[in-house]
């Protein structure tokens, strides 16, 4: 007589290694996965319903809260939403201030990342060593918004006012290329790190695909893909995409570390000009009585956990009829249905981590 | 895209924008966009409960090769839609979430529960007609007493 030989396993969703509330309920046949089912909600906000009851103004505050590591692009996409819908033109100055404050939270963010995967496989110190440098980045968002996580910074037409202390950026692009040839010196070739990772939750190009993966994680599975290229904020700046081939889970570190490199070379371009530049122009949007004509409106951004997108129906009232988001790490959850099964319990978080999965993003 | 070969086949269908409207055949026509041209995400599925009653459902497909946008919509005439997950496996996760919010019913994925909102949650709070009345919210518990 046959006997099931499989156990139902319960990770999370107050497991350390889920960063935040993330809980798989794993099928295991020994230590091997059988079946991986995500269960997702437990931080559930109700960013869509809330948008339905608020005006645009109202509602601008709220969305840095959706990816609290990187709350700049989520105000970038409701800023271009209205923007979009009244055709109001960007200076040239703040697409530069947008662009730079844009790439440094995609670098405090891959850092934040850095610490923490690396905490998942075991390593504390290089959590602290990412900490020590995302902190100068959080600084100096401190110092221009007030808000070293929720800046509420962008506003519709502009920015809430003039950027300043550029000497700390400076000193951020200056410093942080030799301590990310630090982190690479004691992670990308620590024998323990590349066994835990190497050829580990591979992801093929149609799998990622199919799956709606994008973003870092796209780029590592070899396929040549950035919205910013596309993007009118970028325009003028030289971005260059790192694609990799090797579609496992050191391909991702190695693509997020790469392309702090090149964000850090934005963010010299966009500074260059900024110190250049004069005093701030912009043609501000009176959030006060703002209707949006009636119409479906789209706008999508490189978010440093993939494209994220916003979709706005407006019936000329004041507040959007339907909102919805479309974050990048929504589907990278659901993409462990089908990339743990196989796989060992103990890669399973190094594989999971590897995704760069944060949970308010998902729940929304 | 060749609109007249679309057309053609699927007969009912408008083109506005970069939108196509289709009457019903949700699956086909997907997997016939997905077969014949170059779109490979299925970005997201935006869902929609219109003044008219009617849920909208507005599918957005990509192509990263030529970074072209298409949009195809749907109106339902219930609460029931045709599921695509044979096709995208991200859709798993799109149609999930709008069981959850909407309740709409897509016929083929076995995965639907409750995703967000607890599973005894009774209605579906991006629907329009959604009341809060439920009685374990403590804001209505002046209405529970009466």
């Amino acid at each position: 007589m046959m006997t099931k030989t499989t156990f139902k396993l319960n990770l999370g969703p107050q497991h350390p290694s889920t960063h935040g509330v993330l809980r798989l309920l794993l099928e295991l046949d020994g230590e091997k996965i059988v079946s991986c089912e995500p269960d997702v909600g437990y931080l559930h906000r109700g960013m869509e319903k809330m948008a339905e009851k608020m005006s645009y103004i109202q509602y601008l505050p709220t969305v840095d809260r959706i990816d609290y590591l990187a709350g700049f692009f989520y105000s970038e996409l409701l800023c271009r939403i209205v923007e979009n819908a009244l055709e109001v033109e960007l200076s040239d100055k703040v697409r530069a201030i947008r662009v730079m404050l844009l790439e440094l939270n995609r670098i405090s963010s891959h850092l934040l990342w850095v610490g923490a995967f690396l905490m998942d496989l075991g390593a504390v110190s290089p959590f602290f060593y990412a900490f020590r440098e995302r902190e100068m980045i959080l600084r100096y968002f401190e110092k221009i918004s007030g808000q070293r996580m929720m800046y509420n910074y962008f506003v519709f037409g502009g920015v809430r006012h003039d950027i300043g202390f550029l000497e700390d950026v400076e000193e951020i692009i200056s410093v942080l290329p030799e301590k990310i040839n630090d982190y690479e010196k004691i992670i990308t070739e620590n024998p323990i790190f590349i066994r835990r990772t190497v050829n580990k939750g591979v992801l093929s190009k149609e799998m990622a695909l199919n799956n709606g993966i994008t973003g870092v994680n796209l780029r590592a599975s070899g396929v040549d893909f950035d919205l910013r290229f596309g993007d009118y904020l970028y325009q003028g700046f030289d971005v260059r995409t790192i694609v990799l081939e090797a579609k496992d889970s050191f391909a991702r570190y190695k693509a997020r570390i790469l392309e702090m490199r090149e964000s850090l070379k934005i963010v010299a371009q966009a500074l260059e000009y900024l110190k250049k530049s004069g005093p701030l122009e912009q043609k501000l949007i009176n959030p006060l009585n703002l209707k949006l004509p009636e119409g479906d409106y789209f706008a999508d951004i490189e978010a440093p956990r993939g494209v994220a997108s916003c979709f706005v129906r407006s019936y000329g009232e004041k507040n959007p009829y339907r909102l919805k988001w479309r974050t990048g790490s929504y589907y990278s959850v659901n993409l462990l249905r089908k990339l743990l099964v196989g796989e060992y319990l103990n890669d399973a978080i190094a594989i999971a981590g590897s995704l760069d999965i944060i949970l308010p993003e998902v729940d929304k | 895209m060749d609109w007249d070969k679309f057309r053609e086949m699927f007969l009912g269908c408008e083109l506005v924008g970069n939108k196509i409207l289709i009457k019903s055949k949700l699956h086909d026509v997907i997997k016939f966009v997905m077969e014949n041209y170059p779109y490979d995400i299925l970005k997201e599925i935006i869902a929609l409960h219109n003044p008219d009653g009617r849920i909208e459902l507005i599918y957005n497909l990509y192509s990263t090769v030529d970074e072209e946008t298409l949009l195809i919509s749907i109106l339902l005439d219930g609460d029931e839609a045709e599921s695509v997950t044979d096709i995208f496996d991200s859709a798993i996760a799109d149609e999930n979430e709008i069981f959850d919010l909407f309740g709409v019913k897509f016929i083929g994925n076995e995965n639907l529960k409750r995703l967000y909102m607890p599973e005894d949650w009774q209605g579906f709070p991006l629907r329009k007609d959604y009341v809060q009345d439920d009685t374990r919210l403590a804001w209505n518990d002046d209405k529970n007493n009466v």
